[in-house]
C-alpha cells in the first residue's frame, strides 16, 4: 500500500465552550479519493481549515507528503490545492485574471499561469466567460473558476469542501470526470460533502465525522457494511428529528 | 392589505429595538434624528414669516425634501423589507390594493411624521388667516403624498436593475455627489453665510424655475391662499394631486410590470485585455497590478478616491485666497495623503474574502513583504497623481502655481508614511467589514467599532507626526532660492516618503508571517 499523503493525530479545535473537533486521528493514502462527510456543525470545515493551516489547531499534528503543515506551512502550502466551501475569488476580476492571478501568487511564470489558466478555463468550460468578471459568475461557474484556481500550481493534495453545493448537473458533471482524473494520476483529494450519492460513487474512502469525532473510517465498502452509504451514514450518526407525526394538516386536501 | 403592510412595516421598527445593542442604538439615534429635522424644519419655515423672499425659500425647502426623498431611498434599498416588490411577488396579491398597502407602509415611521411635522412649519411661516392655513396643511400633505409616491415610482422602476450588481455599483456612485453636497452645506454655506456672501436675499427669484414644479406649486398655493386669490391656490393644489395621481398610475403600472419581470444580474460585462498589468515583474508587480485593478473597477474604491479629492478642496476652501494659502493648502493635501491611509488601514478586512485565496499560497516573509509593496505600488500610482493635480491646481487657484512643487513635496512624504501606517494598522488591528443588504458603503462589523476608529485616528496621528520634518524644512527654507529649495526638498520628501512606506511594510510583513491564520479568519468573516 502506498504512504499516506496526509495524516492527522491529535487534532482538535474549540470555540468557547463548544469544541468543534475533539482530537481527530486520519490517514488518508496517496493517490485516494477520500469523502469527508457528517452532518451540520459536526465539525468538516474546521477541520479542513486546520489541515490547510487557515485554522490555528489548539493541538494536534497535520502532514501533508511528510511535511509538518503548521511547522512549516510555506513548504505544506506550496503541495496543497484548497477550494473552500464559501466562494474566496476576487470577483472585480475576469476569470482569466483570477486565474493568472492564482497561478502567479504560487510562483509560476506569468507565461506558464496564462496558459495553464487557458487550459484549465477551456476544460472547466468557461472560455467563453473568460473576460466576464467574476461578480458575474453564476454559483456553478464561480465553484468551477475556484477549483481551476486550486489546481493551476499542479498540486499533489487537494482539499475541497462541498465542492459541488449548488452546481448544476453539467456542471457537477465536469468537476467529478477532472477530479477523478487527478486522482488517476496518482494525486490525493480529501473532500467534504452532504451528498452520500456522491461520495458513494466517486469515492474509494469515506470518514464519517460527527460531533468532532471521526465515528467511521475506512474503504467505502467497509464503513457501508452492505448497505447504502446513506443508511450506514444515519445508523452511525443516528437520526435527529422524529416529530414528522407533527403536522397532521401538511399534504392532505384539507385546509 | 394596507393595513398588514403598514403592521408589518411597524413590525419591523418594532424589531429594530429587539435586535442587537448597536441596532438598537441607531434606531434611537436615527429616531432622535428625525425629531430634530422635524423641530429644526419647523423653525426654520416658521422664521420665514414676514420675509419678502419666503416664497421662494419655502419652494427651495421643499423641493430639497422632494429630493431627499427621491435619493435615500435608492442609498438604502435593502433596509426595508417592503421596499422591493420581489419580496412581495410570491404572494397571490393584486397590484391595486397592493400599491396601497405599500403607500401607507411608507408613510409610516419616524421619518414620514417628521416630514409632515416639520414642513407644517409653513403654517407659521407662509400662510396667512384661516384659509392660508386650511391650504397649508392641504398643500403639505399632499406633497409628502407626492414625494412618497415619487419615491416609490423610482424605487420601482429601479428594482430590477438595483437587485444586480451593475445596479449596486451606480448607486454607490451616488455617495459622492451625496458627500460633496454635505461638505458644501457644512463648510461652504456658513462661510459664504459668515461673510454676507449668502443671506435670504439669494433665494428671491429662484422659485421662476421652480414655482411649476410640485414642490413649488405646493407653496405658492399657501401664498395664493393667503393673498386672498383662493382659486388659483385651489388650482394648484388640483395640479398637485394630477401630478401625484399621474406618478400613483405610473407607479402601479411599473410596480405591476416588476413583480413579473426577472432583474438585470444576468447581463454581464466583458474586459478588456488578455492578462494582467506588470505580473511579469515578481509577486510585487502581480499583486500591484490586482490592487490597481480594483482601484478602478470596484466602485468603493472610486468612491474612496473621489472622498479624497473632495476633502483637499474643501480643507482649503476657506484660505486658497487669502495670504494663508500655503498653510491650508499643505494641510489639505496633506490630510489627503493621509485620507489614503485611513481608507486602507485595514486591507485585510476590505479585501474580505478574497485574501482567502491569497492566504493559501502567501506564507513566507519575503511573499508578504512583496504583498504590501505592491499594494502600495497600486495605491501610490493612483494617489500621486491625485496630489499632484490638486497641489498644483489649488496653488495655481492661490495664484501661486510654484508652490505646487512644495505641497506634492509634502504630499508624497505623507502618503508614504500613510501608507506604511495603513500596512501596519492592516496586520496589528486588523477587523471584519460588513456592507448592509442593499447598502452601497461597507462598515465595520459589529462590534469592532472601536477597532475601525483606532485605525482612523491612528493613521492620521501617525501620519501627522510623520510629516512634521517636512513642514519644518518647508518653514526653515522659506528665506532659499526658489531654484535650489524646491527641486532639494522634493527629491528629500520623495526619499522620506518612500523610506517610510518600506518601513511600514517590512514591519507589516513581520508581524503577518505568524499571523496569517488569525488575518484569514479575519477576511473571511467580512460580508461584502
Amino acid at each position: 500500500m502506498s504512504t499516506p499523503a496526509i495524516v492527522v493525530r491529535g487534532l482538535r479545535k474549540s470555540f468557547g465552550q463548544k469544541q468543534a473537533v475533539a482530537g481527530i486521528d486520519l490517514d488518508v493514502e496517496a493517490g485516494c479519493f477520500t469523502g469527508l462527510v457528517g452532518p451540520n456543525g459536526a465539525g468538516k470545515t474546521t477541520s479542513l481549515l486546520m489541515m490547510t493551516g487557515l485554522l490555528r489547531p489548539d493541538g494536534g499534528m497535520v502532514g501533508i507528503n511528510g511535511i509538518d503543515v503548521w511547522a512549516d506551512p510555506r513548504a505544506a502550502k506550496a503541495i496543497i490545492g484548497v477550494v473552500p466551501a464559501e466562494s474566496q475569488l476576487f470577483d472585480r476580476l475576469s476569470g482569466e485574471e483570477l486565474l493568472e492571478y492564482a497561478g502567479r501568487l504560487h510562483g509560476l511564470p506569468a507565461g506558464e499561469a496564462r496558459s495553464r489558466g487557458a487550459q484549465l478555463l477551456s476544460v472547466l468550460d468557461l472560455t467563453a466567460d473568460s473576460k466576464r468578471l467574476v461578480a458575474d459568475f453564476s454559483t456553478g461557474m464561480r465553484k468551477k473558476a475556484t477549483l481551476g484556481c486550486a489546481l493551476i500550481h499542479n498540486p499533489s493534495v487537494l482539499f475541497l469542501d462541498e465542492p459541488l453545493e449548488g452546481v448544476d448537473p453539467i456542471s457537477a458533471d465536469v468537476i467529478r470526470r477532472m477530479l477523478t482524473r487527478y486522482v488517476q494520476s496518482g494525486s490525493t483529494v480529501l473532500f467534504s460533502s452532504h451528498v452520500m450519492e456522491l461520495v458513494e460513487q466517486v469515492c474509494d474512502h469515506v470518514c464519517i465525522i460527527d460531533k468532532g469525532q471521526i465515528v467511521a473510517a475506512g474503504t467505502t465498502e467497509q464503513v457501508r457494511g452492505g448497505k447504502t452509504l446513506q443508511q450506514a451514514f444515519v445508523d452511525l450518526v443516528g437520526p435527529r428529528t422524529g416529530q414528522e407525526e407533527g403536522l397532521p394538516w401538511l399534504g392532505s386536501s384539507s385546509s | 392589505m394596507a393595513r398588514l403592510l403598514v403592521q408589518l412595516k411597524l413590525r419591523m421598527l418594532l424589531n429594530a429595538l429587539r435586535a442587537s445593542t448597536r441596532a438598537k442604538v441607531s434606531f434611537i439615534i436615527s429616531t432622535i434624528i428625525a425629531g430634530l429635522l422635524a423641530m429644526g424644519t419647523f423653525f426654520i419655515l416658521a422664521l420665514l414669516r414676514g420675509q419678502a423672499a419666503a416664497v421662494d425659500e419655502t419652494s427651495v425647502v421643499l423641493t430639497v425634501f422632494a429630493f431627499g426623498w427621491l435619493i435615500l431611498p435608492i442609498l438604502v434599498f435593502g433596509l426595508d423589507g417592503t421596499l422591493d416588490p420581489a419580496a412581495l411577488s410570491l404572494y397571490p396579491l393584486r397590484t391595486r390594493p397592493l400599491a396601497i398597502g405599500l403607500l401607507a407602509a411608507s408613510a409610516t415611521g419616524a421619518w414620514p411624521l417628521a416630514n409632515v411635522i416639520g414642513l407644517m412649519g409653513v403654517t407659521v411661516g407662509l400662510a396667512r388667516g384661516a384659509a392660508g392655513v386650511i391650504v397649508a396643511v392641504l398643500a403639505v400633505l399632499l406633497q409628502v403624498l407626492f414625494c412618497i409616491t415619487l419615491a416609490r415610482f423610482v424605487i420601482t422602476a429601479l428594482a430590477g436593475l438595483l437587485r444586480s450588481r451593475r445596479g449596486r455599483d451606480l448607486a454607490a456612485f451616488l455617495v459622492l455627489p451625496i458627500f460633496a453636497l454635505y461638505e458644501f452645506f457644512i463648510q461652504v454655506v456658513p462661510n459664504a453665510a459668515a461673510q454676507h456672501r449668502l443671506g435670504a436675499a439669494s433665494f428671491a427669484g429662484v422659485d421662476r424655475w421652480i414655482r411649476w414644479v410640485p414642490p413649488g406649486l405646493a407653496a405658492h398655493a399657501i401664498q395664493d391662499a393667503s393673498t386672498g386669490r383662493l382659486g388659483t391656490a385651489l388650482l394648484r393644489l388640483v395640479l398637485l394631486a394630477a401630478v401625484t395621481g399621474v406618478l400613483g398610475w405610473l407607479w402601479i403600472r411599473s410596480l405591476g410590470r416588476a413583480l413579473v419581470t426577472a432583474d438585470t444580474s444576468t447581463q454581464a460585462s466583458q474586459v478588456r485585455g488578455a492578462a494582467l498589468p506588470f505580473a511579469r515583474y515578481g509577486l510585487t508587480g502581480t499583486v500591484a497590478a490586482r490592487f490597481l485593478i480594483y482601484q478602478r473597477r470596484e466602485p468603493t474604491s472610486l468612491i474612496y478616491w473621489g472622498i479624497i479629492a473632495v476633502v483637499m478642496v474643501v480643507a482649503s476652501f476657506r484660505v486658497v485666497t487669502t495670504p494663508a494659502y500655503l498653510g491650508g493648502v499643505l494641510f489639505a493635501i496633506g490630510l489627503g495623503a493621509a485620507m489614503t491611509g485611513v481608507f486602507h488601514a485595514n486591507s485585510v478586512g476590505v479585501t474580505g474574502p478574497g485574501f482567502g485565496s491569497e492566504a493559501v499560497a502567501l506564507t513566507a516573509r519575503r511573499e508578504l513583504r512583496a504583498y504590501f509593496c505592491g499594494q502600495n505600488i497600486a495605491l501610490a500610482m493612483v494617489g500621486i497623481p491625485l496630489l499632484a493635480l490638486f497641489s498644483f491646481g489649488l496653488m495655481a487657484v492661490a495664484g501661486h502655481p510654484v508652490d505646487g512643487v512644495l505641497a506634492l513635496a509634502l504630499g508624497i512624504a505623507a502618503l508614504g508614511a500613510a501608507l506604511g501606517v495603513s500596512n501596519i494598522f492592516s496586520v496589528v488591528a486588523p477587523y471584519p467589514m460588513e456592507r448592509r443588504i442593499g447598502s452601497p458603503v461597507r462598515r465595520a462589523a459589529e462590534g469592532y467599532v472601536g477597532q475601525s476608529l483606532a485605525g482612523t485616528f491612528g493613521s492620521l496621528l501617525g501620519v501627522g507626526v510623520c510629516v512634521i520634518p517636512v513642514v519644518v524644512a518647508v518653514e526653515l527654507t522659506s528665506s532659499a532660492t526658489a531654484v535650489v529649495r524646491m527641486p532639494v526638498l522634493a527629491a528629500a520628501a520623495v526619499v522620506y516618503g518612500i523610506m517610510l512606506a518600506w518601513a511600514g511594510q517590512r514591519i507589516a510583513a513581520s508581524a503577518a508571517e505568524p499571523r496569517l491564520p488569525e488575518l484569514f479568519q479575519v477576511a473571511i468573516r467580512s460580508k461584502l
